[in-house]
């Protein structure tokens, strides 16, 4: 199989995957909403950028726009956004709890590889997160 | 807004680094603008791009006059522009209407950026009028193209 050609069919970029992360993360704060400049700064580029990746997003059916330019996620986007944080969470487990990997390096690598995570994946590895804490096993030492 | 000194120079606070922030970043706005329209003249094609060709180049020139205005403004505050882009304009050819609702989006943007910068500078006559300037040729740019995607 050629997997590299797995990259391409992916859902989403790494960067609509955290315009959508930080329209979840803003949004907390204000029913939901955020505005494009608080994205923006939240990820670090213009506020053109933002809009035309939010075209994408909107096309999609993942974000929702008013009159207002204001932005939130629609229901299948807070449902992305709910399976790329469970899929962080896992991988970030795995590496810290298994492999013994710092904090913080499991956190930039989980980040890296979120949004390529399949959902068979994550749930084999939850599985494998449950069983691996119950018998207690040993830590990969460094 | 700058505060001015007794010999009509700017001094340093707060406010002040706020405001030069603000305008590195309308700066980057404008020349992000530049480079997406000097790309966006290669992704037309056939009759589109003879359409849309005198338009892209105008605003391809203009969106660098903005950027030039804008670091002019930073230097009379005493500093030196700063440039921060994370741009990767990818997009293969593209049809005149999908280039035209792509630009609204960025101008519609700038627009909104100068609008939320104005409060700021309110009382510094250099800089109110400057971005009231901006907010006048934003809002005549959103109109056209407004009026052009019918």
């Amino acid at each position: 199989m050629e997997t590299w050609k797995e990259f391409d069919a992916n859902e989403l970029t790494h960067s609509a995957a955290h315009h959508l992360l930080a329209i979840h993360e803003l949004g907390e704060q204000y029913g939901g909403w955020a505005r494009v400049s608080d994205i923006a700064r939240q990820l670090g580029i213009t506020r053109g950028s933002v809009s035309i990746n939010l075209r994408g997003l909107k096309k999609r059916g993942l974000v929702e726009t008013d009159e207002h330019h204001m932005v939130r996620l629609s229901v299948e986007g807070e449902r992305y956004v709910a399976g790329l944080t469970a899929k962080k969470a896992a991988v970030q487990a795995f590496l810290t709890d298994v492999l013994n990997v710092s904090a913080l390096q499991a956190e930039i690598d989980s980040c890296k590889i979120e949004h390529l995570v399949s959902e068979e994946t994550l749930e084999r590895l939850n599985e494998f997160l449950v069983k691996w804490r119950t018998q207690e096993r040993t830590v990969v030492t460094r | 807004m700058a505060d001015t000194g007794a010999d009509g120079g700017h001094t340093m606070n707060p406010k002040r680094t706020e405001i030069v922030e603000e305008l590195n970043r309308l700066m980057a706005e404008e020349l992000e603008g530049f480079l997406r329209y000097f790309q966006m003249r290669y992704r037309l094609k056939g009759i589109d791009r003879l359409a849309a060709d005198k338009f892209f180049s105008h605003a391809h020139e203009e969106t660098l006059e903005h950027a030039e205005d804008i670091a002019k403004q930073i230097r009379s505050l005493g500093e030196t522009p700063r440039l921060n882009i994370h741009l990767s304009a990818g997009g293969g050819p593209t049809t005149l209407t999908e280039a035209l609702q792509e630009t609204l989006a960025v101008e519609q943007q700038a627009l909104d950026a100068y609008k939320e910068m104005l409060p700021r500078v309110v009382g510094d006559p250099v800089l109110e009028d400057f971005i009231r300037k901006q907010i006048s040729t934003e809002t005549e740019h959103v109109q056209e193209i407004k009026t052009l995607l019918g």
